[in-house]
Parts: structure tokens; sequence; C-alpha cells
């Protein structure tokens, strides 16, 4: 192959993709759909639940306050601090829960492996970004309410080439 | 103070009117992470000395203070693109002492998760090596067809970087529903979409006459070096351990190793390419094989001890070569000593003598072409 038909066969690959669609996704207008709802663990079986590892949520009626999530996140990123709680539940004598800062965690999802209660999990909710330090901090409240996450588009193929749709 | 007790590049040198050393980073963006000295004479290259070790964080030294479990997330940063295959020699190597048997789901599980990773690992590369070159197209086209394969990773383990997805004893949750289906489709777009780069990039005339007979290493020089993974196979030898020490459900596969045996800068590009086209055809046959149900992990005691004292050293092939992982166990909760012995430092040793006699503007094409990322290098 001489070097003027090279030349002219790359260009010509090239414009064959003025025709074809834009595979960009035009993120903050419209967002991923992910599969799931947020990566869980099942204690009995030993076997995660795909899905999104991003904020976490606690349901404050399994916590038992036994550290175990603290713990786990002590070699990895020691995000996790262990806090007092106002309010009293009846499986959680120290009235202690987990404090994540998320200036600090990897979302390994190690915590959510290690918790044998099914008390703290993983959700969608990947928009975390704060202009203090401080607001990264998530108290027990906070990581209580389930994020609301829009999931509008996915990859879809088509004769013209992928697409965001 | 003599020149000996000297790092080098603080060295006095000999003054000679027509060399001129040349610092190449660590702040170019041209070198990656490190410096490269070069001493030039006119433009050729007289000299080469790569200096590594500008993003050393210590990981080995990390791994004797954590247990087996929370070394994971940790030991995947040396090269957040391709973190399953980082893993992947550890893992093998604490079921080994451990003494753990793995469900055959995960194995074929762990196969599609290293195979997508060894491409989103190159596809990164390919894009930085076409930006090096000045070809924009090419740093566009893999930069966003990455995208394909990350939201296939996004799906199996939850993160689009850094999956943490091995554990010793299998993966950490088993394929989402109806992924088999999914993944053939974006699989089969991505290799229609790899074979397009043939006409843009391989095939280009002007690319060909950049790289082609540029820093050849004969075969007999790649042997006493020691490379590894593509730059070995670019110069002819047919050294690829998935398939001479197959590992998992490698042996059950079907893998062909890409050779050339030019050894120039444009086989060396070459390979990685080939390899990507290879890993699409593995992922499809692991798919095919794979079976349908059954559990994907072992469960563990929360912080597994080794079995007294003693080692075990496993390697896999990453996306930059030969990968090993040698983990001595004193019978404690977290391991005595960890050595990772990584592929691109192995590379790095080729470049002095590649470099010798080219032209200054081949650098960063015979740099790239080695496969080298520096933060692995560094550890």
């Amino acid at each position: 192959m001489g070097t003027a038909t090279g030349i002219i066969r790359a260009l010509n690959s090239g414009i064959k993709h003025i025709a074809t669609k834009r595979f960009t996704l035009r993120y903050p207008e419209e967002k991923l759909k992910f599969v799931g709802d947020g990566y869980q663990f099942d204690p009995s079986t030993g076997v995660g639940i795909a899905g999104l590892k991003g904020r976490h949520m606690l349901f404050h009626d399994h916590c038992t306050g036994c550290q175990l999530c603290s713990i786990a996140c002590e070699g990895v990123a020691e995000a996790i601090a262990m806090v007092k709680v106002p309010d009293l539940q009846k499986q959680n004598k120290k009235s202690i829960m987990p404090q994540i800062d998320y200036g600090k965690c990897v979302f390994c999802g190690l915590c959510v492996d290690a918790c044998p209660f099914y008390a703290l999990y993983m959700t969608n909710d990947y928009e975390l970004s704060s202009f203090t330090k401080e607001g990264l901090i998530y108290t027990p409240a906070q990581l209580q309410v389930k994020p609301y996450v829009a999931q509008d588009s996915e990859i879809i193929i088509t004769k013209w080439g992928a697409t965001h749709g | 103070m003599t020149n000996e007790f000297l790092p080098p590049g603080l060295a006095l040198q000999k003054a000679d009117e027509r060399i001129m050393t040349l610092n190449v980073g660590p702040q170019h963006p041209g070198s990656g992470h490190m410096r490269i000295i070069v001493q030039i004479d006119g433009d050729y290259i007289v000299a080469c000395d790569p200096d590594p070790g500008y993003v050393h964080r210590g990981e080995e030294k990390m791994a004797e203070y954590r247990n087996y479990i929370t070394n994971i997330p940790h030991l995947e940063r040396p090269v957040i693109h391709d973190s399953c295959n980082v893993l992947y020699p550890y893992v093998l190597g604490v079921e080994d002492l451990l003494g753990i048997e793995v469900p055959e789901r995960a194995k074929y599980v762990r196969v599609i998760c290293s195979e997508l990773n060894r491409c989103i690992y190159t596809m990164y590369w390919l894009a930085i090596y076409g930006i090096f070159l000045g070809h924009s197209t090419m740093f566009m086209w893999p930069a966003g067809d990455r995208e394909l394969l990350i939201d296939l990773m996004e799906k199996i383990s939850g993160a689009r970087v850094t999956h943490a997805h091995f554990v010793p004893g299998g993966v950490r949750n088993d394929l989402p529903p109806n992924f088999e289906e999914v993944c053939l489709r974006q699989v089969n777009y991505f290799e229609k979409r790899i074979r397009e780069y043939a006409a843009v990039f391989y095939d280009n005339p002007i690319l060909i006459s950049r790289t082609q007979d540029t820093g050849v290493l004969s075969r007999e020089d790649a042997i006493r070096l020691g490379v590894t993974g593509s730059v070995l196979r670019a110069s002819g030898v047919d050294y690829d351990l998935r398939k001479k020490e197959p590992y998992d459900v490698y042996e059950e596969l079907d893998v062909h190793s890409n050779v050339m045996k030019e050894g120039d800068s444009y086989a060396r590009s070459k390979i990685p390419w080939l390899d990507m086209l290879e890993s699409c055809n593995i992922i499809k046959q692991a798919l095919e094989k794979m079976p349908k149900s059954g559990s994907v992990r072992v469960k563990l005691k929360p912080n597994p001890k080794g079995k007294g004292f003693n080692s075990v050293y496993k390697r896999v092939e990453s996306g930059r070569g030969s990968l090993g992982c040698h983990i001595v166990s004193d019978g404690k909760v977290e391991p005595y000593r960890l050595k990772l012995s990584v592929g691109s430092f192995r590379n790095l040793i080729a470049l002095p003598y590649l470099l010798k006699g080219e032209k200054l503007g081949n650098m960063p094409s015979v740099y790239w072409s080695l496969n080298y990322w520096p933060v692995e290098a560094d550890r």
C-alpha cells in the first residue's frame, strides 16, 4: 500500500464518523443508569449483591453499635468514626453509630461486607461534592436518608454507532 | 563528595562543549511521573538514564501492617486502570496460604474481569501513545471507547476504577442479572471499533515512518535484559503466562499469544492492540463456558491467618507483562513480607539500550512503547 493510499484511507475512516451518533454523555443534564440499588451484602451467604458503590445508607433500627464497620475501615481509610446518637434504640445499648467522612472514604465497600446485622448498605448517590471539609462528614442522621438519584440514560448500540440514549 | 555518592543527574559531569544534558520530567507531560536524563549531541541521544521513584509510596511496607482483607483496596492503587490484574497474584497467593478452594463460577468471573481490565488499561495506554505522537484522533477514540468496558466493570463491581472486586476465596459479588447479554453486545461493538483503529493508526504511513526501525530490541537482547509482556513478544519470544503457566481457568480457554519479530517501536505498539482483540475473544469464550449458577465466594473467617511460617509466589500476565507477588506468612493476620514484582520496572531496564543513537524526537515513541506505567514501577 502506497503512502497516498494509506493517508486517504486514514482520512476516510475519520470522515465516516461525521454520520455516526455522538457517544458523549452530557453529564449534568443526563445521568447514567446503574444496575440495582447500590452495593449490598448478605451476611448469611457471604456474597454481595451487585450495585454502585456510592454513598452509604444506615438503618438505625438494625445498627447495634458493634463497631465492626469501623474496625474494617481501620486499615483502609479510617473514614468511619463511632459517635453518640441521641435517639434510643433497644438493640443499640451503647447508643453509638458510624459517622462517615467522605473526604477519606475510598468506596471499597469493605465496611458493608463487615456488617452482620443488615444495617449498612451503599446507594447510587455519587454526587457528594461540598464547599467545606465539614460538609463531607455525614452524621448517622444524614446517612439514614435514602437518596433520590436521577437515572435516565444508558449505552445503546445501534447500526449508527453507540450512544448514550 | 565524589560522584558515586550523588543521585543520578546531580553528579558532576565532565565538561564537553558538544554534549548537553536534558532532564525530561518529572513534571514534563512526555515522561509520566518520572525523570529521564538524556545526554544529547546535536539531535542524537548519546546516553540516557531513567530515574524512577518519584511516586514511591511504600505499598510493600504498608501491606505488613494490614490484614489479608484490608490489603485489597490499597494494593490496587499502583495501577488503578488495571486493578483486577494487580490484585490477581495477591489473591491467588493468599488462597494458597490459607488453603481455600475457589468455586468454578468465581474463576470465570475473575477471568472476565481481568480481561476487561486489560483492555481498559491498554486503551488508556493507547490514548497516551497517540497524543505523544501528536495523533489527536488516537487520543479521543480510545478514551471514548474505553467507556464501553468501564460501564461493564461498573455493572459488575460498582466502581469505575479501583474495583476492589477480587477477594481471597472468589469475588465480592455475583454478576448482575442479564449481564451476559449486555457484555456480549458491548464487547462485540468494542471489537468492531478497535478494528477501525488499523486504518487510522496502525496502517497510517505517517505512524509507520515514525515508529518503524526505531528503538530496535533484538531477540537475544530482550531475553538477556529480562523484559516481559508485550515488549518480549514484540521481539519474537512467544512467552505469555496465560499460555505457559495457566492460572484459574485459562487452560480451559483457547488463548492465542501474539508474536512479532521486528522488535521496533511499531511492533511494541501493535502487540497490545492485537492483545485487546484476543481479550475480546477470551471474554466471549468465558461467557459461553461459565457455569450459569453457583456460588462465587467462599465464606471466610473475619480475620484469616496464614498456616505457620511459609511463603508463596504467584504470577499472572497483566497488561504490562508478568506481575508476580511473593507473600511470606508467619501465622499472623498480617503478611510478614509482601513483594510485588512488576512488569513495568522490568521493561524500563531496556530504555537506555534502546535510546542510544536515536533522535531526540523519537524518545516519546520509544519510551511509551515499552508499556511502562511509572506508578506501578515505583509501587
